[in-house]
């Protein structure tokens, strides 16, 4: 079952990211050309990538913490 | 009851104030976030950089280079005298250490405001465009938080020199490094960013 999800989603991501020929997030990013829209989209990317990295950095020093306390218990 | 629930909190891996200047770290980054897309959108936005109204400023790269050199040593010395106090080392060195960080700091502010007055005095102000805009918002930002971390770092220094920390109880200089270490670590992208794109 797990597995299907799994493949689903994964089939999901692929057919989104082949379909698109261009990708226009917003009115403002339309014309790809210009150094404007290049700079929204380039600070579109960077904000966006920014909550994963956050709960990333987040998430992996809580489990890193927990990982290390319970290694050293067992020693 | 209590003391068993202290006991819980105590041998906790990752303490509550720990996670807590974790979480506010996030929002700091998401902020920081937000300015470094705005000057992304100025940058990329004008083909000469600084736009030709403020072509003849030219920004103290190298002093600036020095500064950053300052803060990033304070960074070094910040973590050291965690790892003093969390291996029991003598008291000395990590007060020491301690009062050298917040020096370190105060050193980088002084030349930050000289350079600011050095410029504003070039014509480069909060109004006089968007070159002038997004730097002081971006570089002001980040000194605030300097001026931040330099009044937690005075108030731990001073409870480390009455001897409220030892190797089994320093929170409060673990969350001050980490917030410490923070400040430091984003200095080297604002500068790369702002000063050489």
């Amino acid at each position: 079952m797990f597995q299907k999800i799994v493949l689903g989603i994964l089939l999901i991501t692929f057919i989104i990211t082949i379909i698109p020929l261009t990708l226009e997030a917003c009115p403002a990013c339309k014309n790809l050309d210009e150094p404007i829209a290049r700079g929204f989209n380039w600070s579109v990317l960077f904000m966006m990538a920014m909550p994963f990295i956050v709960f990333g950095v987040i998430g992996g020093s809580v489990f890193y913490s927990y990982r290390r306390a319970n290694r050293d218990l067992k020693i | 009851m209590i003391q068993s629930e202290m006991e819980i909190a105590e041998n906790r891996p990752f303490s509550n104030a720990k996670l807590g200047v974790l979480i506010l770290l996030g929002a700091e980054t998401m902020l920081f976030a937000g300015l470094i897309g705005a000057f992304l959108v100025f940058r990329m936005g004008n083909i000469t950089w600084p736009p030709l109204d403020h072509a003849d400023i030219q920004l103290p790269r190298l002093v600036t280079g020095i500064n950053t050199g300052l803060l990033i040593m304070s960074g070094i010395t910040m973590f050291l005298s965690l790892r003093v106090i969390q291996n029991d080392l003598p008291k000395l060195f990590s007060d020491l250490l301690l009062v050298f960080t917040g020096t370190l700091g105060l050193v980088f502010l002084i030349i930050q405001g000289s350079e600011w007055f050095q410029l504003i005095g070039k014509g480069l102000t909060l109004q006089s465009g968007v070159y002038g805009g997004i730097f002081y918002v971006l570089i002001g930002c980040h000194a605030v938080h300097v001026v931040g971390a330099v009044i937690w770092l005075g108030i731990v220094t001073v409870m480390s020199l009455v001897g409220r920390f030892s190797y089994e109880n320093y929170t409060g200089v673990e969350t001050c490094t980490i917030y410490w270490i923070y400040v430091v670590a984003l200095w080297p992208i604002l500068y790369f960013l702002v000063y050489f794109a």
